[in-house]
């Protein structure tokens, strides 16, 4: 179809504008060689090296930042999943008379703004006592804000979990823990998978929190890109930056596309 | 169920497997709302005494720079749901059934839910900034004799340019879903009793795709009311946002920040009932 073929180059276009101008604009950016700056009268940086790259990745604010990040993410998904798995069988597996509002107001976290949780967040933990250590309030906050996508994807998996295989694996004389490996973790793995890796991610790129909550010394890779986005701007520190934080994240987001189409069979096979 | 049916421990086992993720939910979600609302108004003080007041209300609803906040976010949201939506519906209905290429323009249309929003924003920045690509270029053709100041912009296009660059694929994807279950048979069908393209729309495909509409416009909307960071970074420096204006006030006092946060709450259910209202009034009406 003509229509179509006209519509599709468009729309490649509009790619090119929407991604590729973009991205492109910050990697060349972030090979900009210190020695020459690169002048509005050159189309491409006169000098490129990795430079900006090896400074950033060797600067100890950059690492205390990462490794704040990416264990605060993994602390937060195993916290989070450590506090839905409870719910998330009562609301997959047990039907109770208003179980679709409980389903419901799972969401909360979602919907009130992050700002607004972040900061009287911060208030009530303050007045709890709660914040000798940034990092674990941080990570139980992570945790909490990001329980309902864990909850959804995990009610479903334990929704998925087959009773036959249960009550055959019984009659067959299985013990408790046989019939939980036989039965019950095929059914949950990939649910498991996929929301500790959506906390994780969501951990990785959480704003709000670990700017209120966590400030002013204790930083993440999001704060100090904001950090530098602000006050201390660099235009090719910012751009290698930007890059650290979106590529691992790219990674984890198709890995974790591949979890949930495999969570929830019933997308791909059309089986209910 | 009836409650004589069944002893009571199976209740309290519910309850407490309940307990651990709602329970966690419902008990501190409910904390942060109560002690927004409780500072609002003079309680909860972290720093004095504890006195129930309107005075902070007073004080905010008085000042020029709290309701032009309110008026600034409120256009922020709804512009950036409407355009998000509006931009997006059309795209779900012409991906509705895969052709040749589809999946790679579903992905580059996609492809910004990946990207952090800081990023989104330091990405724009860069080129619009002073000697940026879009300033080399329209002076290059001569559009502009000289390089305009774009970033943080009087209108805040760029705020809004990159909320519709954030929520378009969020859009997209939402509506895609439920455009998608929509079976050939009945577009057929319609087609059969010569609905055009606009007919077809209209009673077809809105009705059906209604409730996930409202979803992308409230979740939209709701976002960009309450959006900070894109605000800072490349916004209009005369305007402030309420999440904006809530960071900046806490710094003064936690009772007017406060304020900012409670509205900020209710303004987002405020907003989220106007699009079930409207969306129920369209239900109604299409199903005529």
């Amino acid at each position: 179809m003509t229509l179509n073929r006209a519509l599709f180059v468009a729309l490649l276009l509009i790619g090119t504008l929407w991604l590729a101008l973009p991205f492109g604009m910050a990697i060349l950016w972030s090979l900009v060689d210190a020695s020459t700056p690169w002048t509005p009268d050159h189309i491409l940086p006169p000098a490129i090296s990795l430079d900006r790259w090896r400074n950033m990745l060797g600067n100890p604010v950059l690492q205390v930042a990462l490794l704040n990040s990416y264990l605060l993410a993994p602390t937060a998904a195993l916290m989070t999943l450590t506090l839905t798995l409870p719910t998330a069988y009562a609301l997959g597996r047990i039907p109770f008379r208003g179980r679709e509002i409980a389903r419901m107001l799972t969401l909360l976290p979602l919907v009130v703004p992050g700002f607004v949780t972040a900061i009287f967040l911060t208030a009530l933990l303050h007045r709890i006592g709660f914040t000798g250590s940034r990092f674990w309030a941080v990570a139980f906050s992570h945790a909490l804000l990001f329980l309902p996508y864990a909850i959804r994807i995990l009610s479903v998996s334990f929704e998925q979990v087959r009773q036959d295989h249960i009550d055959a694996a019984r009659d067959l004389g299985a013990s408790p823990l046989a019939r939980f490996r036989v039965a019950w973790l095929p059914a949950l793995k990939p649910g498991l998978l996929a929301a500790f890796l959506i906390v994780f991610i969501q951990s990785i790129e959480e704003f709000a929190i670990a700017f209120i909550l966590g400030s002013p010394d204790f930083t993440t890779i999001p704060t100090l890109l904001y950090a530098r986005l602000g006050q201390d701007f660099v235009r090719p520190d910012a751009a290698v930056l930007s890059l650290i934080l979106v590529l691992p994240n790219v990674i984890l987001m198709l890995i974790l596309e591949q979890l949930l189409r495999s969570a929830n069979p019933s997308l791909s096979s059309g089986k209910g | 169920m009836s409650t004589r049916a069944h002893p009571v421990w199976p209740k309290l086992r519910l309850l407490a497997l309940l307990a651990s993720g709602l329970g966690v939910i419902l008990v501190l979600i409910g904390a942060v709302a109560w002690i927004a609302l409780a500072q609002s108004f003079g309680l909860h003080n972290p720093m004095g005494e504890d006195r129930l007041t309107l005075d902070h209300w007073e004080k905010m609803l008085d000042r020029r720079l709290y309701l032009r906040a309110v008026g600034y976010s409120l256009w922020l949201g709804f512009a950036a749901a409407l355009i998000s939506v509006a931009l997006a519906y059309p795209l779900a209905i012409w991906l509705r059934r895969p052709f040749r290429g589809s999946a790679l323009v579903s992905a580059v249309l996609q492809a910004p839910l990946l990207v952090h929003g800081l990023v989104a924003a330091f990405l724009f920045v860069n080129i619009i900034a002073y000697h940026g690509l879009v300033n080399q270029l329209m002076v290059a053709l001569g559009v502009w004799a000289e390089p305009r100041q774009l970033q943080n912009d009087r209108n805040a296009w760029g705020v809004l340019i990159l909320q519709v660059w954030k929520n378009l694929p969020f859009a997209l994807l939402v509506l895609s879903g439920s455009v998608r279950a929509i079976g050939d048979d009945i577009l057929d069908a319609a087609r059969d009793l010569g609905a055009g393209a606009f007919a077809r729309f209209r009673r077809v495909i809105l009705p059906l795709s209604l409730s996930a509409l409202q979803a992308a416009l409230t979740i939209v909307f709701i976002g960009a009311l309450a959006d900070y960071s894109f605000q800072v970074i490349a916004g209009p420096t005369n305007a402030q946002s309420l999440a904006q204006l809530m960071v900046f006030s806490r710094a003064r006092s936690w009772h007017e920040a406060a304020v900012v946060g409670v509205t900020l709450m209710v303004l987002s259910l405020l907003g989220a009932a106007l699009i079930a209202v409207l969306s129920r009034a369209l239900r109604l009406r299409g199903v005529l």
